[in-house]
């Protein structure tokens, strides 16, 4: 019944100007990757912290997709366990429907948690290879308590089986008797069964191949408009988030270093990584041409260079982006705003 | 017309099983000119790395080749035996894998595993091999090399490491190299390094490459040529431009499609409905009809061949010359 209800919303409200649903403030997740006491005792070691996440905050608003790009270790991944409460911030609050999701573990803040539900990466690992699809897209449903009658149990799962396009005679069978994509669906099922506001896609389609990752695409595209769904949408695939997104972030070694609209990102890119990861994309329509690669590597996010961590690959770095961090800052442009942590653009060099 | 260098003649993979022998590639046929670069992409279980494994002699059993041959410089090394395959891959035929932690080993340096290929292919000195070693790890670009050769592979990074694979793959000067998925595993900007390094040593030195990979971005920068595969099957094959731009075979249209693209704004992409065959279930016909949207009756009953379509060549019925008014 909800869900009928849900189809006659009006879709106008799935435009940025919704009200904003998500916000992370100064969000930072550090992790002790010491070695062991005795080690540090016997090599006069110190402790060692990682910092995954280092000072993040944005918003997302009703119906929009934010996405999160950057390479391996950039810390996009942390970002998206720490919105949905797999980590605790170790500084810094995320706040949803104004709300700390600090009280999602208390039982008033139960409620809270069916909002939002996360898809995995890898659909083989996240599907429990012994319990039949019935069990998995159920479990959501008797883990908090919001049916207990069995008919109306499968008639739900049939339901969510149906919106993301399997068949209800799928329900008696084990994930390993269906494709990667297909699990891919059921992983979307299962994230849909409480109803969430929310959904936090960290690779989704990474696992899969390119014709599977356009099906999931679509499904996913259809289903936001359907269901007036927000997404955050973790990815290192530029196309991809082309593709979906409204918003995008481009997070470097646990910062957000630009966030701007899409068409911002993609056609007037400020920040000079975001410059480089576009470049050094291969594209459909650059047969033959060649490109002139970014220099050097990553570097170690244990050690991160001082200042702003990109300067050793920056072709702009002067000796303030070696000394001081910079912040995010507000960017005007002929056809928009960007946020920009870069002095070079602050400063107007580039 | 240059006489190929590698010539793959219907290439037929078998895995025996208890219910029969399942065909992970069938009827396969391509040729790489010296010097070319032949792109291979499809999707997983196309049969791509398997024809891959099959030119070096990496088979792994109970895999076998059933039927075809192999040629290289117009030897055939399909039938060769243990040995003399040997000495012919890392030789001749230099090889470069997904996954550049694993194609080294981890107890010797990194100088070690390069003086060992060298000496045993070429008729060097220790002495010699090792300056050789060091130039080639300085010509794929890793700084300090002379210090660099005495590390560790855990001691460089994925994209350091790929750099000594491809250092590895080329160090006795092959006339070919195998490279099966070699950005798959880093990241956007070192997959860019990666991939103009292994053009610009590859066209210094002439040597053909066969680049199997699932993306099509890699492909359309480096490849002059590409097969597109298939359910075992090559389903078509032309150069990279045309197979790109003007794709002959629906399946190969649909890839294309399917593919979200950074210039242009879509709301849906095109999609192939359904997934690739199971090898137990290879459709009859062509492999492709029941995910086809132009399917004709004639795709259920009877297997295409390549034919030509275009400038390029297409496993399609549609470009048959007999039903050529519903090609058109």
């Amino acid at each position: 019944m909800a869900a009928i209800l849900r189809d006659n919303s009006p879709i106008g409200q799935a435009e940025s100007a919704g009200e904003i649903i998500v916000k992370a403030e100064g969000l930072a997740k550090y992790f002790d990757v010491s070695a062991p006491w005795l080690n540090r005792v016997l090599e006069r070691s110190g402790r060692q912290i990682l910092h995954a996440v280092d000072g993040v905050s944005f918003k997302i608003r009703h119906g929009e997709t934010l996405s999160l790009v950057g390479e391996s270790g950039c810390g996009k991944s942390t970002v998206a366990r720490l919105l949905v409460g797999l980590y605790t911030p170790t500084r810094g609050r995320v706040e949803f429907f104004g709300r700390d999701l600090a009280e999602m573990n208390t039982a008033a803040g139960r409620s809270l948690r069916q909002k939002l539900q996360m898809i995995f990466q890898d659909p083989y690992a996240s599907l429990n290879p012994r319990w039949r699809v019935e069990d998995i897209i159920a479990e959501p449903l008797i883990a908090h308590g919001l049916m207990s009658d069995k008919v109306k149990i499968t008639a739900r799962v049939d339901e969510l089986l149906h919106q993301v396009k399997l068949s209800p005679a799928d329900r008696q069978k084990y994930p390993h008797q269906f494709s990667g994509g297909q699990r891919q669906r059921l992983s979307i099922a299962r994230a849909l069964a409480t109803k969430p506001e929310f959904l936090v896609c960290d690779e989704p389609t990474s696992a899969l191949d390119v014709s599977v990752q356009a099906q999931v695409l679509n499904l996913m595209k259809d289903l936001q408009r359907e269901l007036g769904l927000t997404y955050l949408f973790i990815s290192h695939n530029l196309a991809v988030v082309h593709h979906i997104s409204d918003r995008v972030g481009v997070m470097y070694l646990g910062k957000v270093v630009e966030l701007a609209t899409r068409q911002l990102i993609f056609s007037a890119p400020r920040h000079p990584y975001t410059r480089m990861l576009l470049d050094a994309i291969p594209d459909l329509e650059m047969t033959g041409r060649s490109r002139t690669p970014v220099a050097g590597e990553v570097p170690n996010p244990l050690n991160p260079p001082s200042g702003c961590t990109f300067h050793p690959r920056c072709p702009h770095a002067n000796a303030r982006c070696r000394s001081e961090v910079p912040a995010l800052h507000v960017v005007r442009q002929a056809d928009g705003i960007a946020e920009v942590a870069c002095h070079a653009v602050e400063e107007g060099r580039i | 017309m240059v006489e190929p260098l590698l010539d793959v003649r219907n290439l037929r993979i078998e895995f025996p099983t208890r219910r029969g022998a399942l065909v992970a590639v069938d009827d396969v046929s391509l040729s790489i000119a010296p010097g070319e670069v032949l792109g291979v992409v499809g999707e997983s279980g196309a049969g791509k790395s398997l024809t891959g494994a099959a030119i070096i002699g990496l088979l792994e059993p109970p895999g076998r080749i059933a039927a075809g041959a192999i040629k290289l410089a117009g030897l055939r090394i399909d039938n060769l035996p243990y040995d003399d395959m040997r000495k012919i891959r890392g030789r001749e035929i230099g090889a470069i894998f997904q996954d550049p932690l694993t194609s080294l080993n981890p107890l010797y340096t990194v100088g070690q595993q390069l003086i060992e290929t060298i000496t045993t292919h070429l008729n060097m000195s220790a002495a010699a091999a090792r300056t050789r070693a060091i130039e080639l790890l300085e010509s794929t670009g890793i700084p300090a090399a002379e210090r660099r050769i005495d590390h560790y592979p855990h001691q460089f990074s994925g994209g350091m490491r790929q750099r000594v694979v491809i250092a590895l793959a080329l160090a006795a000067q092959p006339k070919l190299v195998i490279a099966d998925e070699p950005t798959t595993a880093l990241d956007v900007s070192i997959q860019a390094q990666i991939i103009s390094l292994l053009k610009k040593l590859c066209r210094d030195h002439g040597t053909a490459v066969m680049l199997v990979t699932h993306d099509m971005g890699v492909i359309a920068e480096t490849a002059d040529r590409v097969a597109v595969m298939y359910a075992g099957r090559i389903a078509e094959i032309g150069p990279v431009a045309d197979v790109i731009h003007r794709p002959q075979h629906p399946y190969t249209a649909g890839l294309m499609g399917s593919i979200p693209s950074m210039v242009e704004d879509v709301e849906r992409l095109m999609q192939i409905d359904g997934a690739m065959p199971r090898l137990t279930a290879i459709p009859s016909g062509c492999a492709f009809h029941p995910r086809c949207t132009r399917a004709i009756d004639r795709c259920k009953r009877e297997r295409p061949d390549l034919m030509p379509a275009g400038t390029s060549q297409a496993a399609c019925w549609l470009h048959d010359t007999n039903s050529l008014g519903r090609a058109a």
